[in-house]
């Protein structure tokens, strides 16, 4: 397929959190404002005078400081984000806007609150509270949680304006970024898909870590060309499949299952697509801050809620999204010393083969992913194993 | 393969005899030294508690003799009349002397009741090694306590277990409520006089693993082999593997789950839900506890399972019961009040380390129940003759440490030890502190706001969660307990604490305390073997702390097959 | 009388005979030894041996809200 256009720019904006982007919303008089969790909606975070930045620690190495504070026994993508910090990588935030959703983020997040890590005068870091569940009482308590541990501290901070109309404002940009997301993840669906899974993950991505208003053109022109983009005449894949699993957000382990053979047709992941670029809806009656809670709460499918069927719909989704995607299979990938994933994993990895029919890889990975070698055996063969049961059925 | 005359006498020699040193051997005899050590035991310094092992089974060649007065007390008290209520308690339990059948059944079909409860006196063994006079009867009746409600909770588990009822749906099914452990059983007090609630995992698998620590290893190898990942909780990695052995007993209509402590709890909720397939409710308590705004919702979600009991029940909740047992809680917690009180500003203080932290968080976790007012009746009548007498409990105390974050559970009763081999008196822990509140119940509000306060501060979790303050209050609580030590509990497993642990290093060093870093990795022992654990403990006060030993005879052993 | 202060004492005799086998057994921990080398070994093969189902069967389905959301 012929290139698509600025991905190669947009590829160049992931190589470090204080991209140019970042730099020049930051000129523009912007506050920059981190967080690390779908829980903390980047759309309060894109209000008029500032911008979200969800947090990444590209081109990481060993992690030996983050290690002393953390240990080798936590996430590696938590212990990395430390290592940033420390290193200074993230001293261009103004504002942490931290959720404990799980543990060790939290504990990255508390550190940047007890060690003056980040040396930027201004710098704060607010933690909010994130239930459980998806119930009305949850919705009352994020709306109240939002509205003070976050809309409060940016307009007490920062007098950032946190009125209706300007949060309206935000919801409209956002539901743009969103709409333009959804369209062109929408050619992954096709029988022969005209965008790679890589190619998405970079744009996925660059929506997430950089200033909106400074990408929103080039998502429009992505879109427009993928409109009358061709795929290749000769397909260059095998199978397709659903990434599905913890944080992941390097395109370069994306790349490496389709070198395998194994076309990436659906994020469903931390940092992914599906979910988290669905249009938020603002209700009847509805305040836009309410809006918002509803919408995050009711479109996370994290494997931290704890309703009875929300746990056991989980699963339908993930069935769900292989179906419409066409997937041929699904890769369900942990973030080693995940201890939501670790669970989520071995479940899915036994129930969805067996309920839903769709054969399963499940591996388990470190964020800096040295195993490159040992992950791509275990890709082709599974590849290989999904080739040969299309081969025995159609016999 | 025939067996000698010389083999049965090594055997004798290896399960009996105590060797003695040559030293020993060649001392010329004191007979006034020895009849003074039968009437009142060896000095502390004397006793080799080591040398009593067999081999690496943790079993004793004879029991410690304690003097006249101790021993024959730990006899009568302790372990004949542990053993007889053992008896006694099925039956009251179990509705009589067909109790007895119904234990038996429990027994041959669940590997954590048969293979590990018959073993229980050596839990007091080890528990109370060297301990002496009122420190021995006040943590033995802490042990009674603890034993007497385990009984009664497998027991109801027995009786209501569908898997030894040919599957039958009996009205003891009917009238149970399974919860997890994490969640309190102060939350069911409105319906105790018409249902009960019994922990899903109390039993099963927190005790056991106390008890004797060969069972749980089962569990963590089954959930293991069905690839789940080494690393996450191993207490949650035991409940999976209870599932996936199908050893757990099916005891009730519903299941009511909560994210406490970790996020691996919230994990063992899908597994709960699958696996039991019955209507089940989640009541997780806020992370940020601390913060006003969470209140309402926490408060919300009590309401909530109160109203899931009710429509699955059929039973309205019972205010009146729910006052009297909160209030009768109130007791319990006053009390814990005055031993904190004793424990801080006294050496009077009776109860060993591994008694008070066991008690503390059985009973504040099971809620209000007759046999903890009864042993707290007998507790308090010995604090209030040492306080009185002024006994010293522990006299050898060398250091009062403060043992933090959570505990190794296949070694508990490593404080006893550390006593007996160094004097270091762990006075208290953090899983004592925890639930820390008194519940109003003069309105309906303030009780509701009192109890999520206190789901809030639940074990491992008060500290743990909701902000680097709480875990770092540790340094209050030391000054508070006059501690000039910490034992500071590494769980390799825990996230949470392991995200945190060089901040504790910094601040360890910035306040210049002797901290002890203890390496465990909470049922499973094949992680840290417990003699690795008194190595590091060896190591540190040997080379840091430049102390001999109390008793060079505790100082390497091998119990790596104990119980 | 004697008859009775017979009985008695013999009463007596049993009574503290089987206290002292009982002293023996705690103070030789004979108690321990017996589940340590006999009971726990034959529980161990019996749970061991032991027929279980494939609890992982179980099938994971979904269902219905168990809650009034209006809480």
């Amino acid at each position: 397929m012929k290139d698509l256009v600025h991905i190669f720019e947009l590829e160049d904006l992931l190589q470090e959190a204080n991209n140019p982007l970042v730099r020049q919303a930051k000129a523009d008089g912007r506050r920059a404002l981190g967080y690390t969790c779908y829980f903390m909606p980047e759309v309060l975070l894109d209000l008029p005078g500032c911008f979200s930045v969800r947090l990444r620690a590209p081109r990481s190495g060993s992690p030996d400081m983050a290690t002393y504070y953390m240990t080798n026994r936590t996430c590696m993508y938590g212990r990395c984000l430390l290592e940033r910090a420390l290193e200074g990588g993230f001293n261009f935030l103004d504002a942490e806007m931290a959720t404990e959703t799980c543990t060790v983020t939290c504990r990255f997040q508390e550190h940047l609150q007890l060690m003056d890590i980040i040396k930027n005068p201004d710098f704060f870091c607010e933690f909010t509270d994130v239930p459980f569940k998806k119930n009305e009482n949850s919705i009352d308590h994020y709306e109240n949680q939002l509205r003070f541990h976050v809309l409060d501290k940016l307009k007490e901070h920062f007098d950032i304006d946190t009125s209706d109309e300007a949060l309206l404002k935000a919801i409209e940009e956002h539901n743009e970024v969103c709409r333009l997301i959804q369209e062109i993840g929408s050619y992954r669906k096709l029988d022969e898909p005209t965008i790679t899974g890589w190619e998405f993950s970079v744009i996925q991505l660059c929506t997430l870590v950089c200033p909106k208003y400074l990408i929103i053109d080039k998502l429009r022109d992505i879109a427009e060309q993928l409109k009358t983009r061709k795929p290749d005449a000769k397909k260059n894949y095998r199978v397709k499949v659903v990434l599905t699993g913890s944080e992941e957000d390097d395109p370069d382990f994306i790349k490496l299952i389709e070198e395998c053979g194994a076309l990436v047709v659906a994020d469903r992941y931390c940092y992914g697509s599906l979910p988290g670029r669905e249009e938020i809806v603002i209700k009847e009656g509805e305040t836009p801050l309410r809006a918002i809670a509803r919408h995050y709460l009711e479109t996370s499918e994290c494997p931290r809620f704890m309703d009875q069927h929300i746990m056991r719909q989980r699963k339908q989704y993930l069935a769900d999204i292989a179906k419409e995607y066409k997937a041929d299979g699904i890769i369900i990938s942990q973030m080693k010393f995940c201890e939501y994933w670790s669970y989520e994993r071995t479940i899915d990895t036994l129930i969805i083969p067996r309920d839903f029919g769709y054969p399963v890889c499940s591996i388990e990975k470190e964020y800096v992913n040295n195993a490159v070698g040992q992950l791509r055996t275990r890709f082709q063969a599974f590849v290989e194993s999904i080739e040969l049961k299309k081969i025995q059925k159609e016999g | 393969m025939a067996i000698g005359f010389k083999d049965i006498k090594a055997k004798y020699r290896e399960l009996f005899v105590v060797e003695k040193s040559p030293e020993e051997k060649n001392k010329p005899k004191d007979i006034k030294k020895m009849a003074k050590d039968f009437w009142y035991g060896k000095p502390h310094e004397e006793r080799r508690l080591g040398d009593l092992y067999v081999g690496n089974t943790g079993l004793y060649k004879h029991r410690e003799w304690r003097g006249v007065k101790d021993t024959m007390y730990y006899f009568n008290m302790i372990w004949l009349y542990n053993y007889a209520h053992m008896v006694t308690d099925i039956m009251k339990y179990g509705g009589g002397p067909q109790g007895v059948v119904t234990f038996a059944k429990g027994t041959m079909r669940y590997r954590w009741m048969g293979q590990t409860y018959l073993t229980v006196m050596h839990w007091f063994d080890r528990g109370l090694e060297g301990t002496r006079g009122e420190a021995m009867k006040a943590s033995a009746w802490h042990y009674r306590g603890m034993v007497s409600e385990t009984i009664r909770q497998f027991m109801r588990m027995f009786e209501a277990d569908k898997k030894l009822n040919g599957g039958e749906e009996n009205e003891t099914w009917k009238k149970t409520i399974a919860h997890n452990e994490t969640l309190s059983g102060n939350i069911f007090y409105g319906w105790r006089d018409q249902l009960d609630d019994v922990a899903l995992e109390m039993i099963p698998y927190f005790v056991s693993v106390h008890v004797n620590n060969h069972t749980v290893l089962n569990y963590i190898d089954a959930a293991q082999s069905i690839g789940l990942p080494a690393d996450p909780c191993p207490m949650c990695q035991a409940e999976y593997g209870l599932f996936v052995q199908d050893d757990y007993p099916d005891y009730s209509p519903v299941m009511l789950t909560t994210n406490e402590a970790c996020d691996g709890s919230v994990a063992t909720s899908v597994l709960q839900d699958w696996f039991l397939n019955r209507p089940l409710y989640a009541m997780p308590q806020p992370m940020r506890y601390d913060d006003p705004l969470v209140q309402k919702n926490c408060q919300k979600e009590i309401e909530g399972a109160w109203k899931f009991v009710e429509e699955n029940f059929g039973i309205k909740m019972d205010w009146d019961q729910y006052v009297k047992h909160a209030q009768n809680f109130n007791k319990l917690t006053e009390f814990e009040w005055e031993k904190w009180d004793v424990a801080a500003n006294t050496p009077y203080y009776p109860i060993t380390g591994v008694a008070q932290a066991l008690y503390r968080i059985y009973y504040s976790q099971d809620g209000d129940r007759p046999i903890w007012h009864e042993m707290d009746a007998h507790v308090k009548r010995i604090m209030d003759k040492c306080v009185k007498n002024k006994i010293e409990t522990f006299p050898k105390t060398r250091h009062r440490a403060i043992a933090w974050s959570c505990a190794p559970l296949y070694y508990s009763h490593w404080c006893t030890w550390a006593y007996n081999c160094w004097g270091i008196n762990c006075v208290i822990n953090m899983d004592s502190l925890m639930f820390d509140q008194y519940l109003r119940t003069d309105t309906y509000e303030h009780a509701l706001e009192d109890l999520s306060w206190f789901n809030e501060k639940a074990p491992m979790r008060a500290m743990a969660v909701g902000g680097h303050e709480h875990i770092l209050s540790l340094f209050d609580y030391m000054e508070r307990f006059n501690c000039d030590m910490v034992i500071m509990y590494d769980q390799l497993q825990c996230k949470g604490m392991q995200g945190i642990h060089g901040v504790f290093e910094d601040e360890f060093r910035k306040r210049n305390i002797h901290a002890i870093w203890v390496p465990h990795a909470l049922p499973d022992k094949r992680t840290v073997s417990r003699a690795e654990i008194r190595d590091i403990i060896n190591d540190y006060m040997t080379t840091v702390m430049r102390e001999e030993p109390l008793d060079p005879s505790l100082l390497d052993f091998d119990d790596g097959g104990s119980w | 009388m004697s008859k009775i202060l017979k009985f008695f004492f013999k009463l007596l005799r049993i009574a503290l005979l089987i206290y002292g086998i009982l002293f023996a057994v705690f103070y030789y921990d004979l108690d321990g030894k017996f589940l340590y080398y006999i009971w726990e070994p034959l529980m161990i093969k019996r749970f061991d041996n032991m027929k279980r189902p494939d609890a992982t069967a179980m099938p994971y389905s979904m269902k219905e809200s168990v809650e009034d959301t209006s809480i």
